[in-house]
């Protein structure tokens, strides 16, 4: 062909004829045939078995490092070096209602403290728990100690009475030492710590809501605070009239100021409990949340203090949570209040504070993201 | 499912304040595997927030697997697995614990949760390794558990969000052989999200480009590639003159020394890219069909809305002050 002549893609093809395809040469049959591998590997899918494990083969941790290729996801071939078979399998089962995912969030924060598989609470804060239930429960101890040992000025010291009832409660050493600590170490990570390690997709993204994430969170953190400010207050109570043997004239005499302490008690366990939220929804990590709780409570019980010292008025103490219920809970139980100001200021403050530190729960709760923008 | 689309939405708009995150966006996705491709900012997370039925719209309507985005999110969020790009375990849990916990949050009793945890975390490859805290874990083995938690209800529809990212070769390979598996072996559908176009062409038979708040393109990767087909010629002997010569005779033509690649308009562009070599006396060495890439196609696709890009790594790393003007020129493709 020439430069002038015409050129086409028919030329090209031209004298083009295809050949048939070839067929692969049918295989020897006097091979020896591979015996089929005698061991199960995985849910009744035989392959052959190395030793090796998955995590070697599939994210090269081990001899399977230089490979480029994971060998663990050749499903239907099974040839030497495959580990497992990768089978997807359906699942048949039911969801149940919403009632059992709540009760699974709290579950796993309320178990996690007793066992292994649910929230991993830090050992210092178990340790802390046990010893504050512990030390709650020493009146009881002394109770028997008298009735066991006939000591009946132990019994006087210790036995139920207005007084020691509400200093359960509400007493200065137990809110200074024991229930302050305890809510800053069980309240503080409870919402932080979901935003710190972003757990709160784990919620959002599954058909929870942010009603039932928030409301289970409280209980959970409430119950935790009631195993051991409410269950104490009652066992002490309960100790005392078995081990007195008391009768019904004694239940109808303390029950009103019993009952007084109760409804104090359970309120200080909400209002801690919607403080120590609050602040946990305020912050990614544990730290803060613990450390703000415990400033807000002693804090604004010594300004309070250092004000009414300097300036003789104690209107302060309206700001102190621990001083608001104190002074609710003398008034309720019976007692001479210790505060000039009349105990409806104080529970008017207190709803206030609960008021509030929910409203910053519920709108913090509602910043927290499925997907990280 | 009874609908032939798994997503469907009409007019989906979503604001916040004066930023339009959503903008009359209408989808139809098909079961099997979707890419979702955009750059930062273009609306992905909040496409994805409102399939999962977490927002509230500023009009429009839309249906996931047959249950209405604005009333039955709960609904839709028992039936969609959701992969997160971010961490979302909790370190000091043991995987199997971990997994088992993402089941009872969907619903399923404590029982049913174990076992399947027992089975999902095998699939992933992680059977030897589910007692160990996942704050032990490599990245690799992280994403695994997080796809475990995600199909521990067996999903009609699986969300990943980046499922590769931060995977070194082989544990990439693994993960996206395991998604892979689920579309074809288990039947289930994905809807995946990912900056990495080998993953997304790797996975999917269908994309979803969305850009700006709206969608750009979408539909069966295969046709989208249609849109520009070219020949690619390796040329011998006066590339400079065949390059001149298929121009004047009207062809479009992109050149890299040797290798042209000529836009393919119909069968007789055949005919004139050998006559063009003819008539200036150059050898064509080798002229085949070239089968675009994802890559190829998404850079058409910016061409068209006016964005000069070289590789999708300059646009879906964010977007500039340029490409913004050039955005506001753009212009649907599909």
């Amino acid at each position: 062909m020439t430069e002038e002549e015409d050129f086409g893609l028919d030329d090209l093809l031209e004298g083009f004829t295809p050949t048939p395809p070839t067929q692969d040469p049918a295989p020897p049959t006097n091979l020896p045939v591979p015996a089929p591998p005698s061991e199960a590997e995985f849910m009744g899918e035989s392959g052959a078995v190395t030793g090796k494990a998955r995590m070697e083969a599939a994210y090269g941790t081990g001899d399977g490092e230089g490979q480029g290729v994971a060998m663990v996801a050749q499903s239907a071939k099974v040839e030497a070096g495959t580990i497992f078979h990768q089978v997807y399998r359906p699942w048949r089962g039911n969801l149940n209602p919403r009632w059992v995912r709540n009760w699974s969030i709290f579950r796993h924060h309320v178990y996690g403290l007793f066992s292994k598989g649910h929230r991993p609470w830090p050992m210092t804060t178990k340790l802390f728990i046990a010893i504050v239930l512990f030390g709650s429960l020493i009146p009881i101890l002394t109770m028997a100690m008298s009735v066991l040992t006939g000591l009946s000025g132990l019994m006087e010291f210790y036995g139920v009475s207005r007084a020691n009832l509400w200093g359960h409660v509400l007493g200065v050493f137990h809110n200074t030492c024991c229930w302050p600590l305890l809510t800053a170490l069980v309240v503080g990570g409870l919402i932080s710590e979901d935003r710190q390690h972003g757990t709160s997709a784990i919620y959002f993204s599954r058909p929870v809501t942010r009603t039932d994430y928030t409301l289970m969170k409280y209980l959970s953190a409430s119950a935790i605070l009631s195993m051991i400010i409410v269950f104490s207050y009652c066992a002490y109570y309960v100790a005392a009239i078995i081990f007195n043997n008391e009768g019904w004239a004694y239940l109808l005499d303390t029950l009103p100021f019993f009952l007084g302490g109760l409804v104090a008690a359970v309120m200080l366990v909400v209002t801690f409990t919607s403080i120590g939220l609050a602040l946990s929804s305020l912050s990614s990590g544990r730290f803060f949340p613990a450390v703000a709780f415990l400033g807000i409570i002693f804090g604004s019980r010594i300004l309070a203090f250092l004000i009414k010292l300097l300036f003789e008025r104690d209107t302060l103490y309206l700001i102190s949570p621990y001083d608001n219920l104190a002074h609710v809970g003398q008034w309720m139980m019976g007692l001479n209040t210790t505060y000039d100001f009349p105990p409806a200021w104080s529970l008017v403050s207190l709803l206030l504070m609960n008021g509030v530190s929910l409203y910053i729960l519920i709108s913090r709760v509602n910043s927290l993201e499925v997907t990280r923008e | 499912m009874s609908g032939e689309w798994i997503v469907e939405t009409h007019d989906l708009t979503k604001k916040y304040g004066e930023h339009v995150a959503l903008d009359s966006v209408n989808l139809n996705i098909r079961p099997g595997a979707t890419g979702l491709l955009g750059p930062n900012g273009a609306g992905k997370s909040t496409l994805l927030k409102t399939i999962l039925g977490l927002i509230a719209l500023t009009s429009g309507s839309g249906k996931v697997l047959d249950h209405d985005i604005a009333t039955e999110g709960p609904k839709i969020r028992q039936r969609i697995g959701y992969m997160p790009e971010y961490d979302c375990l909790i370190p000091d849990m043991e995987a199997i614990h971990q997994v088992r916990y993402a089941g009872e949050l969907l619903g399923m009793n404590s029982n049913s949760a174990t076992q399947r945890a027992h089975e999902v975390l095998e699939y992933v490859g992680l059977r030897d390794q589910r007692y160990r805290a996942v704050s032990t874990f490599s990245t690799g083995m992280e994403q695994a558990t997080k796809l475990a938690c995600s199909l521990i209800h067996d999903p009609d529809l699986l969300i990943c969000d980046e499922p590769t990212n931060g995977l070194d070769a082989t544990a990439r390979g693994f993960m996206l052989d395991t998604l892979f598996q689920v579309v074809k072996q288990g039947g289930r559908s994905i809807i995946m999200s990912s900056h990495l176009m080998d993953d997304v062409e790797r996975i999917c038979d269908r994309m979803l480009m969305i850009h700006k708040g709206q969608v750009i393109a979408q539909g069966r990767i295969q046709d989208l590639k249609a849109i520009d087909r070219e020949i690619e010629i390796s040329v011998w002997g006066g590339a400079n003159r065949i390059e001149e010569k298929l121009k004047d005779m009207g062809q479009s033509v992109r050149r890299t020394g040797r290798v042209m690649r000529i836009t393919r308009i119909d069968e007789t562009t055949y005919r004139t890219i050998i006559k063009a070599a003819a008539e200036t006396n150059v050898q064509i060495r080798k002229m085949e069909d070239y089968e675009p890439s994802l890559e190829d196609l998404f850079i058409v696709i910016m061409d068209r809305l006016g964005y000069s890009v070289k590789s999708s790594k300059d646009l879906l790393a964010g977007p500039t002050p340029t490409m913004d003007q050039a955005a506001l020129q753009g212009r649907k493709v599909a």
